[in-house]
């Protein structure tokens, strides 16, 4: 793959030099630390609320960690979920309409290199963003709430991101296909509202990855079930989805 | 055995483009030397660009087939993207890096390293005038992109250089800058530079080629192409200004068309320049005038190029 190295240095130093280094990260970061915070004063509020209106009484359990990890996984699975779709819509078309994909796609580097480096370092970038949300996440809830398990909010992350690297492949065919960052991103949520409906039906359920849609709150919560179908699914999905950019970007004209 | 040397820089066969059943391109024959600095003019629309695209492997043709230094272009897989360097009309830029940045990225693209790459990227940024640049490309003016550009396209000193309008942003010592430095390149690199600005082709260019409405009208060296249209075209000074010689010159066999400009001479555009040679200073001595001058001008690029774009048009 001529000038995957040297494109994907490009594509990480575009990340440090331009708002993407502030918005998906200021994103994950505003959800890491509020999460727990909200899980804490949320019952406290409930309560002040219905203290508020005499005959109504509200019975809210104390809150704990659970809570914490749930509000994570759910701001996960929705507003990251969202931002991800958004702010990838345009990873290739971009750089078709400004003309740098045409002018350093005539020099030695393949169109192979170019989609596979901006998949490799995006993707890179959204794991070690998440990454340091979760343990952002764990310190605050155990500031709050006290000791907390670790292995839980892992796991609930680590099932998101298997999604998310999918949404991301997808962002990047999508974004080939339509040439547009409007277009591809009304794929995006298209494919999120599809994805997520899957879950109601019983075989995609528990083989596609639509049972990764949910699967972040069930495990944030102490529950969840086997995911072992889904993810390789959605492993697979995602090198599918890469395969077909490849495909259709070496066959357009720039 | 095949002469290095002998085979085309650029060889375009009967090369067509059409996009949504409009022809952009139809059956387009070139040849560009080695070594050549070869004009490619058109009005804008003629098709200039997608030559271009179509000759860096950015676009695929509808039929037909071009060859840079003997290899097929073939998209993604063009084994020339070493040998050639290229300047789209408008060169996008990330505008995040810096003038040095972009010509590091693209060195390195090349397989440009270390020190080879440090001494290009700073010899090609004075080239261009920007050596004391420091800001963004995102701030930069149309004339520094297109300076930025040209840098751009020398990194891997390249054996064809393909420019896509290269002046066209510039300011009068900007372009003249950049013709020089074209200029400079004769003999070494071959450059093949589409453009519509007549006196930058005259300038510089060795050879030409005309192109309109996706045809090409002409391809020929520079001389050659000003010595056949200029030879159509013949100026008499009579000694005594004469209506009726005017009359018999225009009514002649050979004669196209005649004009009588203000000061008294006669210029004509002729079909048969050798019969003009003989039969004009014959009537003039019927007429017991005297012949002051008669010659063959050499035509501009200009008169050249509206003479076969007009005809077309």
């Amino acid at each position: 793959m001529r000038g995957f190295t040297i494109f994907m240095r490009k594509e990480a130093r575009e990340i440090v030099r331009t708002w993407r280094i502030w918005v998906l990260p200021g994103i994950v970061l505003l959800f890491a630390i509020s999460g727990p915070l909200l899980a804490k004063v949320t019952p406290e509020l409930l309560k002040s609320v219905a203290g508020s209106q005499s005959g109504v009484t509200i019975l809210i359990p104390k809150p704990t960690y659970h809570d914490s990890y749930l509000q994570w996984a759910k701001n996960l699975a929705q507003m990251v979920t969202f931002a991800i779709i958004v702010i990838y819509g345009g990873i290739v078309s971009g750089e078709e309409r400004s003309g740098t994909a045409a002018l350093v796609l005539s020099k030695p580097l393949s169109r192979t290199s170019f989609i596979a480096a901006k998949y490799v370092v995006q993707a890179l970038f959204l794991t070690v963003t998440v990454t340091v949300g979760a343990l952002i996440t764990w310190g605050v809830t155990v500031a709050v709430f006290g000791a907390s398990p670790v292995g839980l909010l892992a796991r609930s992350t680590a099932v998101w991101l298997v999604w998310a690297l999918l949404l991301l492949a997808m962002m990047v065919l999508f974004s080939v296909l339509t040439g547009s960052q409007a277009g591809s991103a009304g794929l995006g949520f298209g494919v999120y509202i599809v994805v997520s409906l899957g879950a109601l039906w019983g075989p995609l359920a528990r083989y596609s990855p639509s049972a990764l849609v949910d699967a972040p709150s069930s495990i944030a919560a102490g529950g969840g079930g086997e995911l072992a179908w889904p993810m390789v699914t959605s492993a697979a999905l995602s090198v599918l989805a890469l395969w077909c950019a490849v495909l259709v970007f070496g066959r357009k004209e720039l | 055995m095949t002469d290095a040397a002998a085979v085309p820089a650029i060889q375009v066969s009967a090369l067509t483009k059409s996009y949504k059943g409009q022809l952009a391109l139809d059956h387009v024959d070139l040849t560009v030397p080695q070594g050549s600095v070869f004009g490619f003019l058109g009005p804008n629309g003629a098709g200039k660009t997608t030559t271009l695209r179509l000759l860096n492997g950015l676009a695929v043709p509808t039929s037909g087939e071009a060859r840079i230094l003997g290899q097929q272009v073939t998209r993604g897989l063009d084994r020339n993207r070493a040998s050639v360097g290229y300047l789209p009309d408008v060169p996008g830029f990330y505008p995040w890096m810096t003038a040095r940045e972009f010509l590091l990225f693209a060195g390195g693209l090349f397989g440009l390293r270390g020190e080879v790459l440090d001494q290009r990227v700073s010899s090609l940024l004075d080239l261009a005038g920007l050596t004391e640049v420091t800001s963004r490309v995102g701030g930069y003016s149309r004339g520094m992109k297109q300076r930025l550009g040209i840098a751009q396209a020398l990194i891997n000193a390249p054996k064809v250089l393909l420019l896509d309008e290269p002046t066209s942003a510039l300011d009068p010592i900007g372009r003249k800058d950049v013709l020089e430095m074209i200029a400079a390149l004769a003999g070494r690199t071959t450059v093949f530079f589409s453009t519509h600005i007549l006196s930058d082709v005259e300038r510089v260019c060795d050879t030409v080629a005309v192109l309109d409405h996706g045809r090409v009208l002409v391809q020929a060296p520079m001389a050659e192409l000003k010595r056949q249209h200029g030879a159509q075209r013949l100026i008499v000074e009579v000694s005594t200004d004469s209506a009726q010689l005017a009359e018999e010159f225009a009514a002649a066999s050979w004669c196209h068309e005649l004009v009588r400009r203000a000061d008294g001479a006669l210029v004509m555009t002729v079909d048969d320049v050798a019969a003009a040679q003989v039969d004009v200073p014959a009537r003039i001595a019927a007429h017991g005038l005297g012949l002051v001058r008669m010659e063959t001008p050499e035509m501009g690029l200009e008169e050249v190029f509206v003479d076969l774009v007009g005809g077309t048009n």
